[in-house]
C-alpha cells in the first residue's frame, strides 16, 4: 500500500469508528423519543402513528406529575446549598491556601469519584440513627454532598483564570472583601457559577442510587419512580415520561452552551476528575 | 482578592461543618456498622464472612471482568472519536453537535439509558427484527438481560467521559511536534504512534480509570439490563438493604466495594502526579 493510501485509509478508519461510536451515543434516547409517540398500546419502533396520549397520561398521573414537583425542589435546594457551600470554599482554595487545603479539597471533590450506591447507603444508615431516615432532609443533605464537587470545581476553574489584580486594586481603593466579592469578583466568575449550578441541579436531578435509599412510597423522586415503574411495566407511558427527561437535559445542555460554550463545560467538568 | 485568616475561617466553616456531618460522619458510622457484632461489640466476622464466600467473591470477580470490558469497548470506540473531534472535525457548529451528543445523554438518568437499552436489544426489539427481517436468524437472540447487555450498558454510559478524558489531553498536544516528524520523514501513521500516542497516554489511563471505577460501582444499569441473571456487588449491596435486611453484610461490601475503588483512584492520583513530575506542567 502506498503511504498515500494508507493515510487515506487511516482517516477513513477514524472517521468510521467516530461515526459509529456517535450512533452508539444517539441511538438510546433516539427510540426512547420516538416510541413515546407511538399510537399502540405496546412499545413499538419504528412507532405506529403520531401521539401525544403517553404524554397526556403522564401529566394526568399525580403520581408522576408529584414525583417531578419532588425531584424539581429536591434539585433546586440541593443546588441553593451547594453553591452556598461550593463557591466560599473555592474562594478560600483559590485565593487563600492553607496547609491541608489540598487535602480538604480533594474531599469535597471526592463524591465525584466515589460510589454513589455507599453514599446512599451511609446517607440511610446515619439518617436512622439520627431519626430522620427516609424523608426530604435525608435526600437533601446526600444530594447536597454529591453535587457541591460541581460547584466547586467550576468556580475553581473561573477564579484561577481571573486576573486577582482587579480585586486587589478594588481593595487598595477601600472596598471591604463582602464589596470586592459582590462587585468585582462574582461578575467575573459568574458563567463558571452558573455551569457549575447547572451541572449540580442536573446530578440531582437525575440521581439514583442515594435516592433509593432514602425515599418512601409516598417520597419519591422521577428517576427513582421511573426505576419502580420499568420493574413491572415497560410500556409507552415510561417511554413518555423518559422522554420528558430527555427533553430536559437538552434544555439544560442548550444553557450550558450559551453560558459558558459547551465545549469548554465538558472538558472542565467532566474530563478532570482528578480529585 | 487578598482574605484575611479570619474571614477564610468564617468561608470555611459551612463547608467544613456540612461535610464533616453529613459526609464523614455517615460513611464513618458505615465503617462502624461493617465491624459490628449483632449483640453489640467489635468484631470482624462480617469481612471473614464476605471474603470466604464464593459467591460474593463470583459477584465481585464479574463486577470488575464486565468493568474491564466497559473500559476496553470505551477506549476502542473513544479513542477514535477524541481524534476525529480534535484534529479531523473543523467546522465549530459541528464540533459543538458532537459536545451537545456526548453532554445529553450524561444528563439523562441512567434508568432512561437503560430503558432505550431494552427497547433495542430486547426479544422483540430492533437488533431482533432486523436480524430477523433480513433473514440472518430464525429465532430472536437473548441479547438482553445478559453479561453483554450490561457491557453495551455501561460503555455507552461512560462512553463520554473517556472521550473528553481523551480530547481534554489530545487538545493540549503542541502539533508542531507532529508536524516536526512528518518532516523528518515519518509516515502519518508512525507520526501517530511514536509522537501523537504517547503524547495523549496520560488522558488515556486517566479516563480508563475513572471508567473501571464508575462501571465498579455501577448499579441502575447491572441491575435493569441484568435481569437477575448477572450478579455484581452494588446489587448485592442493594438486596442486603431490601430483601435479606442484613445491614451489616451490606455495609461490609460497601466498605469493600469503597476499597477498590479507593485503590483505583490511587493508583490514577500516582500515576498523575509522576506525569506532573515529569512533563512539569504546572497545573
Amino acid at each position: 500500500m502506498s503511504p498515500n493510501l494508507a493515510n487515506q485509509f487511516g482517516r477513513f478508519l477514524i472517521a468510521g469508528v467516530s461515526w459509529i461510536a456517535m450512533l452508539y451515543l444517539a441511538l438510546p434516547l433516539f427510540v426512547v423519543i420516538a416510541i413515546s409517540f407511538t399510537t399502540t398500546e405496546y412499545l413499538k419502533f419504528p412507532p405506529q402513528g403520531l401521539t401525544l396520549r403517553w404524554y397526556w397520561q403522564m401529566v394526568s398521573d399525580p403520581t408522576f406529575v408529584e414525583a417531578f414537583v419532588v425531584s424539581g425542589q429536591l434539585a433546586a435546594a440541593a443546588t441553593t446549598a451547594a453553591l452556598l457551600l461550593g463557591v466560599p470554599a473555592a474562594l478560600v482554595f483559590a485565593r487563600k491556601p492553607f496547609p491541608g487545603s489540598q487535602t480538604l479539597s480533594a474531599l469535597f471533590l471526592s463524591p465525584l469519584v466515589l460510589p454513589t450506591i455507599v453514599l446512599g447507603v451511609a446517607v440511610l444508615q446515619y439518617a436512622s440513627a439520627l431519626g430522620f431516615a427516609r424523608s426530604f432532609w435525608a435526600l437533601f443533605v446526600g444530594h447536597v454532598v454529591l453535587v457541591t464537587p460541581y460547584v466547586i470545581r467550576t468556580s475553581l476553574a473561573s477564579l484561577s483564570g481571573m486576573e486577582p489584580a482587579h480585586e486587589e486594586a478594588a481593595q487598595d481603593l477601600g472596598a471591604t472583601p463582602m464589596q470586592t466579592f459582590f462587585l468585582i469578583t462574582l461578575p467575573q466568575i459568574k458563567p463558571g457559577v452558573i455551569a457549575g449550578a447547572l451541572f449540580a441541579f442536573i446530578n440531582s436531578w437525575i440521581n439514583v442510587e442515594v435516592s433509593i435509599f432514602n425515599s418512601t412510597a409516598q417520597l419519591v423522586t422521577i428517576p427513582v419512580k421511573l426505576f419502580n415503574y420499568i420493574q413491572f411495566n415497560i410500556d409507552p407511558t415510561l417511554a413518555a415520561v423518559s422522554a420528558a427527561t430527555i427533553y430536559i437535559a437538552v434544555v439544560v445542555v442548550v444553557a450550558i452552551d450559551l453560558v459558558v460554550g459547551i465545549e469548554k463545560a465538558a472538558v472542565n467538568t467532566t474530563a478532570d476528575t482528578r480529585t | 482578592m487578598r482574605i484575611t485568616s479570619a474571614n477564610a475561617v468564617f468561608l470555611m466553616l459551612g463547608p467544613i461543618g456540612f461535610f464533616v456531618l453529613f459526609f464523614l460522619a455517615p460513611f464513618g458510622l458505615l465503617i462502624g456498622e461493617s465491624f459490628m457484632q449483632p449483640g453489640g461489640g467489635v468484631t470482624l466476622a462480617n469481612y471473614t464472612s464476605v471474603l470466604s464466600d464464593a459467591y460474593y467473591w463470583g459477584a465481585l470477580l464479574n463486577t470488575l471482568l464486565i468493568s474491564l470490558w466497559v473500559t476496553l469497548v470505551c477506549f476502542l470506540l473513544g479513542y477514535p472519536l477524541a481524534y476525529f473531534i480534535v484534529f479531523h472535525v473543523r467546522r465549530a457548529w459541528m464540533r459543538r453537535a458532537i459536545y451537545v451528543l456526548l453532554m445529553t445523554p450524561l444528563f439523562t438518568s441512567n434508568i432512561v439509558r437503560a430503558f432505550g437499552w431494552i427497547v433495542i436489544l430486547g426479544r422483540r426489539g430492533i437488533v431482533n427484527t432486523s436480524l430477523l427481517m433480513i433473514g440472518l436468524i430464525e429465532t430472536p437472540l437473548d441479547i438482553l438481560y445478559s453479561k453483554l447487555s450490561i457491557v453495551i450498558g455501561l460503555a455507552y454510559i461512560l462512553l463520554p467521559v473517556m472521550v473528553l478524558s481523551i480530547c481534554s489531553v489530545l487538545q493540549t498536544i503542541d502539533r508542531s511536534l507532529v508536524e516536526a516528524a512528518r518532516d523528518l520523514g515519518a509516515r502519518p501513521s508512525r507520526a501517530f504512534l511514536t509522537v501523537t500516542f504517547p503524547l495523549s497516554l496520560p488522558g488515556v489511563i486517566a479516563g480508563s480509570i475513572i471508567v473501571f471505577a464508575l462501571s465498579v460501582s455501577a448499579y441502575v444499569i447491572p441491575s435493569i439490563l441484568s435481569g437477575g441473571r448477572a450478579m455484581v456487588t452494588p446489587i448485592l449491596i442493594f438486596q442486603q438493604y431490601t430483601a435479606t435486611f442484613r445491614p451489616d453484610i451490606g455495609a461490609t461490601l460497601s466498605i469493600v466495594l469503597l476499597a477498590v475503588t479507593l485503590m483505583l483512584i490511587g493508583t490514577y492520583l500516582i500515576i498523575f502526579e509522576r506525569r506532573l513530575r515529569t512533563v512539569g506542567e504546572p497545573q
